[in-house]
């Protein structure tokens, strides 16, 4: 028992010289690698899949244009979106690069990008409750859900009404809407991005968006491991991005053109 | 999607889950048995040793080992389990072995205590009346007692089995893509939900051949009875 531990030991200390002996910077590395990792989650329309099952969406063609200036390959890593600091932290993966909310916790744990998308929240109700609920007034003595940690969460806190609302964390936003489609809450509190893509499709049919109330508003951007070099090397290729015409053209090929000129545009 | 993409879609998650499943048994079965032998032995040391090591790995929940294994390596070592050498680039292979070795140590443990269970319902009279006849210790154990605690020991077994099947949802914690996480991906990109509840159909189907073959062996098994 003993011996194995002791051999299991020293193979790990050997793998751990084969891999990382003498990198001396994040880039260094991941440019070894000749990859990329990026980790994402399905999320229309951030990263998902056509009919012909290849991955699009505007973070996938972001990513892939940001990838062809750096000169490495981009690899797309479909992970749990709860274990993205652990992933992250560990090397599995790069960077995240999903929608990711810019948020002062997550600071302790990544580096942020320069922000490329306002990420609005809308809340997101039943068709049948479109004229029960209309503002955050009606809804103060609803059931509420978002993603626990997300910025709908702080949304919700940060609203006079909302905050009065019975509120559960969801483990992600994909089961705050399983939460709205079986009625265990009345409203959702999500991202505009991905509500405006999943509202009217498939089993959620019948959700629709409450018009013209304002949430707090966050904006997306690529999480780095803590100190990395990449963080600047990536926001100079973004701006080179934003100059040519570059991530506007992504933008308006998934309608986000307005989300991206109240970022980035000018 | 219609019924017959979503179908395969979750064939191919059900793969990996079977396979995660084969793996885990065909390595668990004989690494419990080591694990018996450890807790039994006489020499302290090694007993303690065991007992402690299956004591922590079964006090313990199985989607913490999954976390220990995938991640410690590169957030501890500084050596990203996706990046070792052995797996040539192949990250999905990674998170797969990853899961496999988190599997097989947990359910080597469990099995251990049923083997162990096993072999102490066995009379100590067996013992003496082998020593009478002249035979070695290994002797008794392989010739008279091991097929009767083959025996005793198949309903725990099937049990236990029957648990791993669905336990192997839980790797989809870690990124292995099987049928389950296949499902949520659906939901997730689809937005339909029917999925998720059309994967148990597959796990269902799985476990009544298992029953079949565990009510089988033990039917044969059942020659022995005095």
């Amino acid at each position: 028992m003993k011996k194995i531990l002791i051999a299991v030991l020293a193979l790990v200390t050997m793998l751990s010289c084969f891999t990382s002996c003498g990198d001396s910077s994040d880039w260094e590395y991941v440019e070894g690698n000749g990859k990329l990792t990026i980790g994402i989650t399905i999320y229309d329309p951030m990263n998902y899949y056509d009919e012909n099952e290849e991955l699009i969406g505007f973070d996938t063609e972001f990513a892939k244009a940001v990838c062809e200036k750096l000169g490495v390959k981009p690899e797309f890593k479909v992970i749990d979106w709860k274990n993205k600091e652990t992933e992250l932290k560990a090397k599995n993966i790069d960077v995240i690069w999903n929608g990711l909310t810019v948020t002062e916790e997550r600071r302790e744990n990544m580096d942020f990008s320069t922000s490329y998308l306002i990420n609005k929240q809308c809340i997101v109700i039943k068709k049948e409750d479109a004229e029960k609920y209309t503002s955050t007034e009606s809804l103060k003595d609803a059931l509420l859900a978002a993603e626990a940690e997300s910025a709908g969460e702080t949304a919700i806190k940060a609203d006079a009404n909302l905050k009065n609302a019975t509120y559960n964390p969801a483990e992600s936003q994909q089961n705050a809407f399983v939460a709205l489609l079986a009625g265990n809450v009345d409203a959702i509190v999500v991202d505009y991005t991905m509500a405006k893509a999943t509202c009217g499709s498939g089993d959620y049919k019948d959700f629709v968006m409450i018009e013209g109330i304002e949430l707090t508003q966050e904006e997306y951007a690529i999480g780095f491991r803590v100190g990395s070099d990449m963080t600047a090397k990536v926001n100079k290729i973004i701006e080179e991005l934003v100059a040519d015409g570059t991530l506007k053209k992504i933008a308006d090929k998934y309608e986000m053109t307005e989300l991206y000129e109240e970022a980035l545009g000018k | 999607m219609d019924f017959l993409d979503v179908t395969l879609k979750l064939l191919s998650g059900f793969q990996l889950t079977i396979l995660l499943f084969i793996f885990t048994l065909l390595l668990a079965m004989p690494l419990g048995l080591v694990f018996t032998f450890g807790t039994m032995s006489k020499w302290k040391p090694l007993s303690l040793l065991t007992r402690g090591f299956v004591y922590i790995i079964r006090g313990t929940p199985l989607m913490l080992h999954l976390m220990v294994v995938v991640y410690i390596p590169g957030i501890v070592f500084n050596s990203p389990l996706v990046r070792w050498p052995i797996f040539g680039g192949n990250t999905n292979a990674a998170y797969f072995v990853g899961a496999l070795f988190a599997f097989v140590i947990n359910y080597a443990c469990y099995f251990s205590e049923i083997y162990r269970g096993g072999i102490e319902s066995i009379s100590h009279g067996q013992y003496e009346a082998g020593q009478v006849l002249g035979m070695t210790k290994s002797q008794i154990f392989f010739r008279v007692v091991l097929l009767q605690v083959v025996k005793r020991i198949m309903a725990p077994v099937a049990n236990e089995t029957i648990t791993l099947v669905k336990d192997t949802a839980l790797a989809a914690t870690v990124n292995v893509y099987e049928i389950y996480f296949m499902s949520k991906e659906i939901l997730n990109s689809e937005f339909i939900i029917w999925p998720l509840f059309y994967s148990g159909v597959f796990y269902l189907v799985f476990n009544a051949g298992l029953t079949w073959l565990f009510r089988h062996i033990e039917k044969k098994l059942s020659y022995f009875r005095s």
